[in-house]
């Protein structure tokens, strides 16, 4: 009888472990249907249009008072913002137009220079690390042949445009992300030392896990973890402009930011390149899209820090 | 679709130089399609699936390295992450954890592992899962073991 019952208990905790699995185990298994954000965020262009900061304050009509306030701030500061998909590659995906927008309109070959070192660097990573050449190589080059094709001079030098078009385009577009994430696995790996705790505190799992399930796959989103590890490994500054709920109790609003400077950067190389970075993200909770600055406003940002 | 092709080029050289370097496993690409490829690959010693060959096909979507092989086992296997039916994997690469730092190569290796440490938490056979839940291990042992004769040894005489 004693076993009796045993048995009935065991099965009936069985289908309750059971019914309460079901739901994850059919979510990997079941066939893969669009989720609602998905066909939301396909609407989205790759990258959208420069578009005044009032097309942000249309957004939040009728939300927090705090955030209609922060924009404002942000009004006087920026000059437009560019929007990108929200497709877990808009931190990457507005990253990449960014700086090569600002190798465009620069025509800075020195930068071009020093970021295709630090590619090299990338890439001997990678190979120290055990990728095989050819699972990343499409990938660089076709990063290094967007440089190339940026910085006039060269006879096949593009537009504007053709920037655009070509961020806007699957096949180059995504295949850029997918470099940045080879760069920023190879970064995390190589220095895991370092990255290990901020990967334990974040998921719990282990730096190889995360580069996995978290870097490496298209769609997996940014956090300050990526963006550290690819502001260093490119040797790239990055600011980050943050608009979410959060105010100071003192009652005033202020809008917070926070500067992605690359390590090794040293103190004489911060003071000769002073202005703030010239890559500004907004991020709002789980999205990141382009801010533009006004021109005059960077001498106040220095003044800031 | 250039991409895709150039890439799979080189997956195609990269396995003919390690034919000898990986014994378990055989790819092959269809004579006329590079987008389809079949292997054959060992079941792992000191499992149900030792001494079977098992046969693969891949399908390779366009947007190939950026999504994932469609794969799936040919030859019936009795696996809680295989579909009886239709021999489809469900395996977390070949879906949303997926990156082109994987290769039809390393997909072959990593679908072994999985025959060698069944998930039979998310099981695609519910069967075969709910074997190895409720610790029937000898059950599912010679489950397997009898599908690995029937399907995938070599008929003698």
């Amino acid at each position: 009888m004693q076993n009796e019952n045993d048995t009935v208990k065991d099965d009936a905790e069985l289908a309750a472990s059971i019914s309460a699995t079901q739901e994850k185990e059919w979510g990997c298994c079941s066939v893969q249907e669009p989720s609602f954000q998905e066909e939301e965020a396909a609407k989205v262009p790759y990258l959208g249009d420069k578009e005044p900061l009032s097309s942000l304050a249309a957004e939040y009509q009728a939300g927090s008072p705090i955030l209609l306030e922060k924009i404002k701030i942000l009004d006087s500061q920026y000059v437009a913002i560019r929007r990108t998909r929200g497709d877990g590659n808009c931190f990457f995906r507005s990253f990449m137009f960014s700086y090569l927008e600002h190798i465009l309109e620069s025509q800075d070959g020195a930068e071009v220079d020093r970021i295709k070192v630090n590619v090299e660097k990338c890439r001997k990573a990678l190979q120290n690390l055990g990728y095989t050449d050819f699972t990343f190589e499409d990938f660089f080059a076709l990063f290094l042949e967007q440089l190339d094709d940026i910085l006039q001079g060269g006879e096949e030098s593009i537009s504007y445009d053709e920037l655009v078009n070509r961020s806007r385009d699957q096949s180059v577009s995504d295949y850029i992300v997918m470099f940045f994430r080879f760069v920023t696995a190879g970064e995390i790996r190589t220095r895991a030392e370092f990255f290990e705790p901020f990967i334990t505190g974040l998921s719990n799992t282990t730096v190889d896990q995360f580069c996995k399930t978290s870097v490496e796959p298209m769609g997996e989103e940014s956090d300050h973890i990526h963006i550290t590890a690819l502001s260093d490994a490119l040797g790239v500054a990055i600011r980050v402009v943050y608009l979410d709920r959060s105010s100071c109790d003192t009652g005033g609003v202020t809008v917070n930011h926070h500067d992605f400077v690359p390590v090794g950067t040293n103190d004489e190389k911060k003071e000769a390149s002073a202005a703030a970075p010239f890559i500004t993200l907004l991020y709002r909770p789980g999205h990141y899209d382009i801010l533009y600055p006004k021109p005059s406003c960077k001498v106040l940002d220095n003044v800031e820090k | 679709m250039q991409q895709s092709r150039a890439r799979l080029f080189k997956e195609y050289k990269e396995v003919q130089r390690e034919k000898v370097a990986d014994p378990d496993i055989q790819l092959v690409c269809d004579d006329s399609n590079i987008f389809k490829w079949t292997a054959l690959i060992k079941g792992p010693s000191e499992t149900p699936y030792e001494g079977g060959v098992f046969q693969l096909a891949f399908a390779v979507p366009e947007p190939y390295p950026l999504q994932p092989p469609q794969v799936r086992f040919l030859t019936k296997i009795f696996h809680p992450n295989v579909h009886f039916k239709t021999g489809e994997i469900c395996l977390d690469i070949l879906k949303n954890a997926w990156s082109p730092a994987w290769t039809l190569q390393s997909v072959c290796r990593a679908i072994i592992a999985l025959m060698a440490h069944p998930e039979a938490d998310s099981p695609l056979n519910c069967d075969s899962g709910n074997l190895l839940r409720s610790g029937d291990v000898r059950g599912f042992n010679s489950m397997a073991r009898m599908y690995t004769r029937l399907a995938a040894m070599p008929k003698k005489g």
